[in-house]
């Protein structure tokens, strides 16, 4: 299916872009892989009248590993965070979801950016015209009606990045700029929790920088993802845990953030020791919203975001023990 | 319906310039089999799953069906075209070849790009190593066992 009509635009740097986006709000689209953009174009799902390129803005682009804070250009390539060995080290969840990422060639493409503000998926949305013309109007498509849940009040579409579970569950936080003001919010709070509108980020605003706070102590971390298949899919389940521990190595923190569960990741924070894995994983079981709008059905997602909490946290301890 | 204009776009493909005015909605994979009868890379699922426009930008495996061709400029592109020196395949499409690891042809030169690639940057990749190159890349004819075959060979060559 060809793309609908725009007028492209291709700042060289940061300052042009924000500009562009300011006098053109919401009428641009932001693309850096393009491969979210690109497909949601195509369904005509979205038909900006701008796409705004900003894949050659090399200001955004790279990784900083410092010693307080860890810097993460938005524009920087899923298979650049993969492959980085610092970041790799020191946090092991992040670049194992980046590893995850639908497939090695998409990973040469999409952004962490790209990744984090991609949009909210369903079953009953995510299909070309000619299905939803014979589908009534839902929440996401500004209509009254849930598909997905009969008689549901709002959207129950599903947030499916890899890499926001693992970032929250290092508590990290992101720059966005626009003309004369920058902001830094948690990570968490780019989301809504409604999967009809699912970010709080101003039309003029552009996504510049993750930035990663180095933990105190030891620490390790984990990410685990159900799929259909081995490679391409998006997480149908995730989980990224984060464990550090004391210097008599006593676990002093567990933070276990689900993916693929509602509008927005859940974050589940408590102590932890192997005894209540149980605890984590049943409150994961509570937080995951099963609905049968993806893939697979919700029951078997629920169940199995409990199993991939526990994993995640078994093999953050496991490293934990391995570094000891 | 929004407004449009053409654009003149330059492109790099297998070191050759063409210069083309077009739609900047157009994917570079359009623009390859459209405008440059580059009909070797092909179009299949055309929401960057499949892997059969799979051509290389700067050496890497990209979607050209998730790639504007405007936003392509200035790049290096290589297709299937660009691999052969004159008549004589290149050493992967040799062993593509060889090891019966093709059949009905439609993945081929997506998954030989993707080998190309991989070989490139490690020329020798263990099995698992080739397994996670291409699981981008889906074949629906003969299985993944010869075209794993065929990219193991020529890792056992770079030995």
């Amino acid at each position: 299916m060809r793309l609908p009509p725009f007028q492209f635009l291709e700042p060289t740097d940061v300052e042009e872009a924000l500009s562009m986006i300011n006098t053109r709000k919401e009428t641009v689209k932001i693309m850096a892989g393009g491969t979210d953009l690109l497909n949601r174009m195509r369904l005509r799902l979205i038909e900006p009248a701008f796409v705004m390129n900003i894949s050659k803005l090399r200001d955004i682009d790279g990784i900083d590993v410092g010693e307080t804070e860890t810097v993460i250009g938005a524009n920087t390539r899923l298979k650049d965070i993969a492959r980085s060995p610092l970041l790799n080290k020191r946090f092991r969840a992040i670049g194992e979801a980046a590893f995850l990422v639908a497939s090695p060639t998409i990973t040469n493409m999409a952004t962490m950016g790209g990744n984090l503000l991609q949009n909210t998926r369903c079953i009953y949305y995510d299909q070309s015209g000619m299905v939803l013309n014979g589908l009534e109007r839902c929440h996401k498509r500004g209509g009254t009606l849930c598909l997905a849940v009969k008689g549901g009040k709002r959207c129950f579409s599903v947030y499916q990045g890899d890499m926001a579970p693992a970032l929250i569950a290092f508590d990290a936080r992101c720059v966005l700029e626009k003309k004369g003001s920058t902001r830094t919010v948690a990570v968490t709070e780019l989301f809504t929790g409604n999967g009809a509108t699912p970010f709080a980020i101003g039309a003029d605003e552009l996504l510049t920088k993750i930035i990663i706070p180095q933990p105190k102590g030891m620490f390790s971390s984990a990410y685990r993802k159900l799929r259909l298949r081995g490679s391409v899919d998006y997480p149908l389940a995730s989980a990224a845990a984060f464990v550090s521990v004391t210097k008599d190595k006593e676990v002093n923190a567990c933070r276990v953030v689900i993916g693929a569960a509602g509008a927005s990741p859940k974050v589940m924070d408590g102590p932890s020791n192997e005894a209540n894995w149980e605890g984590m994983a049943q409150k994961a079981y509570e937080y995951m919203e099963a609905v049968d709008n993806l893939q697979m059905d919700g029951a078997y997602r629920r169940k199995m975001v409990s199993v991939l909490t526990k994993r995640a946290i078994k093999a953050a301890m496991d490293r934990l023990k391995e570094g000891m | 319906m929004n407004e449009m204009k053409k654009t003149a776009i330059s492109l790099n493909v297998n070191n050759e310039t063409h210069d083309i005015v077009s739609n900047p909605n157009k994917t570079l994979l359009e623009v390859l089999r459209d405008d440059l009868h580059l009909t070797g890379t092909k179009e299949s699922c055309g929401e960057g799953v499949c892997g059969s426009c799979t051509v290389l930008i700067d050496g890497a495996p990209v979607r050209s069906c998730l790639t504007l061709a405007v936003a392509a400029q200035g790049k290096e592109i290589t297709t299937i075209e660009g691999l052969r020196a004159g008549e004589k395949l290149h050493p992967v499409q040799e062993a593509f070849v060889n090891h019966h690891a093709i059949q009905c042809g439609f993945c081929s030169p997506g998954m030989i790009l993707t080998a190309y690639a991989l070989l490139k940057e490690n020329p020798t990749p263990t099995e698992a190593e080739i397994r996670r190159a291409i699981s981008g890349n889906i074949c629906r004819c003969t299985g993944y066992a010869k075209i794993v075959e065929a990219i193991k060979s020529l890792a056992e060559e770079g030995r």
